[in-house]
């Protein structure tokens, strides 16, 4: 028999321990993904009690529902548009009335609630506790008791779900805004009379006097909208205030009166708590640009340096993967299938797996400990000045290690327009990966400033990720930053099975998806090095060749226009570190030196290295940027990184050469 | 009076806040017209104030905007 299933939703502010309670219910029977459409991440997973399989799913973390915002939209769209069966609010034990401001406007489309109060081991260090039976008749709902990061109380709310899964309450609280309001209320419900909506009316009724632009175009052009204006003018010219804050100060109105009277403890006058002494280092103006860069330091060797290891053996089962197939009898493009495509292809996926973890397992704990939110404070001053969010300067920097987890890492960020900014400028970050090509070509033609040139490297990148950002965000996305507001939550120790379950979800998610699409990167790239047949592999003959000798003439302008160097430049785009291989394999590795001596010069190799640097980092890059801003950006920085690569190496080729001999170069 | 970007270290009240929008972001984060706040971290950068349990981030941008006044 079928087991029954239920829906349940967990909804909060941030910083209230939802995700410790979503893992705390459903351990690692969880996956992470996109919502349908967006970039903000989306977390569900299940758990079985007694009889019924329960599907939970995490929606993102807001302090109030408007239509104006990705994250807030999804929550209203995922309770609205699906049968969500419980929801449950978490609220902060030691924040009551923030978490109860969140209530009134959920319960305004969803009426069987659970109210999850976390954290109340540190409320009642502070001396705050609360007469739960008074709330709860108060608010006409159930209130559970949690410390998530102990697993208190868990099996409790486990009860209650199901509870309320049985029976559905049979009482609801409705918030009351006082008879001119709810007149007005009442009116504008009167207009949807016949109209099929997907909200609730009197919550959209809500929202257009509270000036919510989403829901108000959303309704404009289906009612008398003059009407519903006119009443909307009508009524503030009668309360002398804009409506949107009467709503919002009758609901805090009602909500300090409920909280205040369910205090059972005063609070107490606490000394500076250790949080406040810690933050006074971590946001200082001097302090705390400094701590930051060493954090970033650590988590930068942490990821790779501590990575490496892993990678090595990772590294090691591959190329005995690749002996195991060679002694295998089988057909010759078989054989190569597997070892050229497969294990070489997915393989180079593979190895990114323990930075990945590496650098999701670091990240889960600046978010764990609350570090997270200071680093954007400390970073904002900066950023600010190029056009993006205090936040953004996290993945930026990490993407100095690999551009991959940097993109991921962008969901940090809870404005679109600073996600795409980002994402667009973290390619020019120069990853690790283009190391090899800059080693590679300074030991060869800058063996006394060996140093200096690759930190110009890195700096061109930076300098041409501002440029990025500067022209994207002038001519597409025009709307400001968001400007900062951000709460810093009180420093905790890190919950080690949240921090773990965090970085293997996301981990097993790039595996999942990135793998997947470069499987299948893989099987074309090896048909184009493989065919047509009787020539060796990744030769001029085969289609790969071709398509080098196609290109070559692109870059005669740069100082590189030979097949070869165009060959290297298709394989980067698979992994930057193909470039160094592929000169390798086409010039011979015992006269590599000398063959590259033939074909640059100094200045040709200084611009071979830009366009190395600028140009699209690697696959997985572009498909990671796809999944996370969408085909149309990954398509425009992908095109915008090849013109930006080209044209920056062919000005410094010609530029030089002039300076060199007087005249420009063709 | 003065405002939040101003301020030095101390107990303000919050006597106005200049743009509805960024009223709006504020009172969502639970901080109101007429609230008593301490400035933890003065400008320049973000200014970091304190209610009670709640301890926020305010860019310049937004603490341009909120008017304040020295509590004694």
């Amino acid at each position: 028999m079928k087991m029954e299933e239920k829906i349940v939703a967990i909804a909060g502010n941030p910083n209230t321990g939802k995700t410790t309670i979503f893992n705390s219910l459903t351990g690692t029977r969880q996956q992470v993904g996109n919502w349908p459409g967006v970039t903000v991440e989306k977390k569900e997973g299940y758990y079985i009690y007694k009889d019924v399989k329960f599907k939970v799913v995490d929606l993102p973390g807001t302090y109030t529902l408007t239509g104006e915002s990705e994250d807030q939209k999804i929550a209203i769209d995922f309770i609205t548009q699906n049968e969500v069966d419980v929801l449950i609010i978490m609220a902060d034990a030691l924040n009551l009335e923030r978490s109860l401001y969140l209530l009134l406007l959920l319960s305004e489309f969803h009426k069987n609630i659970i109210i999850d109060l976390n954290m109340v081991d540190l409320a009642e260090k502070e001396g705050i506790e609360y007469e739960i039976q008074h709330l709860e008749k108060l608010l006409k709902v159930k209130f559970v008791k949690t410390v998530g990061n102990k697993n208190i109380g868990i099996e409790d709310l486990k009860e209650e779900i199901y509870k309320k899964c049985k029976e559905p309450p049979s009482e609801f609280f409705e918030f009351n805004y006082g008879e001119e309001i709810e007149k007005v209320i009442s009116e504008i419900v009167c207009q949807f009379k016949n109209l099929k909506l997907p909200y609730p009316p009197r919550f959209l009724a809500i929202k257009i006097l509270e000036k919510d632009e989403y829901f108000t175009n959303f309704i404009i052009t289906k009612v008398d909208w003059k009407k519903i204006n006119d009443l909307i003018m009508n009524t503030e010219k009668f309360l002398n205030k804009p409506l949107d804050r009467v709503l919002m100060e009758k609901r805090y109105g009602i909500i300090h009166g409920i909280v205040k009277e369910s205090l059972i403890e005063k609070k107490k006058e606490l000394k500076p708590e250790i949080t406040e002494k810690v933050d006074r280092i971590l946001t200082h103006n001097f302090l705390g640009p400094l701590f930051f860069l060493f954090i970033i330091f650590i988590i930068f060797n942490a990821v790779f340096v501590w990575g490496k290891p892993f990678v090595n053996f990772i590294e090691l089962i591959l190329e005995k993967l690749k002996i195991v197939f060679s002694y295998l009898n089988l057909p010759i493009w078989i054989n190569s299938l597997i070892k050229d495509g497969i294990i070489s292809g997915v393989g180079s996926v593979i190895l990114f797996l323990p930075n990945i973890f590496l650098f999701f397992f670091f990240f889960a704990i600046l978010e764990d400990t609350g570090y997270m939110a200071r680093a954007a404070i400390v970073a904002d001053r900066i950023m600010h000045k190029v056009g993006l969010h205090g936040k953004s300067a996290i993945p930026l920097i990490l993407g100095f290690g690999c551009n991959v987890p940097a993109i991921m890492g962008t969901r940090i960020l809870e404005n679109k327009r600073d996600k795409i900014l980002t994402s667009l400028s973290i390619p020019f970050m120069s990853c690790s990966a283009r190391l090899p090509v800059y080693l590679l070509f300074t030991g060869i033609f800058f063996k006394e400033n060996q140093g200096m040139i690759v930190f110009s490297l890195y700096l061109l990148g930076i300098g041409i990720g501002v440029l990025s950002i500067k022209i994207f965000g002038s001519i597409f996305l025009k709307d400001e930053s968001l400007p900062l507001i951000i709460e810093l939550p009180p420093f905790r120790m890190p919950y080690w099975k949240n921090v773990l379950i965090e970085s293997w979800t996301r981990t097993k998610y790039f595996l999942k998806k990135a793998g997947t699409i470069i499987f299948l990167g893989t099987l074309i790239l090896w048909v184009l090095n493989y065919f047509p047949h009787p020539y060796n592999y990744g030769t001029e003959m085969n289609f790969i060749g071709k398509l080098g000798s196609f290109i070559f003439p692109l870059f005669k302008f740069s100082g590189f226009g030979f097949w070869q160097a165009g060959v290297a430049l298709i394989f980067g785009i698979y992994a930057k570190e193909l470039v160094v291989v592929t000169f390798g394999t086409l010039f011979g590795v015992e006269n590599l030196t000398e063959t590259l001596r033939f074909y640059f010069t100094p200045i040709s190799a200084y611009s071979f290295m830009l366009m190395s640097l600028l140009y699209m980092p690697c696959l997985a890059t572009f498909l990671i940027l796809k999944k996370e801003v969408g085909i149309k950006w990954a398509l425009i920085s992908l095109f915008w990184s090849l013109f930006a690569g080209w044209f920056f190496s062919t000005l410094f080729y010609q530029i030089f050469s002039f300076l060199k001999g007087g005249t420009f170069v063709n | 009076m003065k405002k939040l970007v101003e301020a030095k270290e101390g107990k303000y009240k919050v006597v106005d806040v200049l743009k509805h929008g960024k009223l709006k972001k504020l009172c969502n984060m639970g901080i109101f017209v007429g609230d008593i706040i301490e400035v933890v971290k003065p400008a320049p950068g973000p200014v970091i104030i304190k209610k009670g349990n709640i301890t926020i981030g305010i860019g310049c941008g937004i603490a341009m905007d909120i008017i304040v006044e020295k509590v004694e």
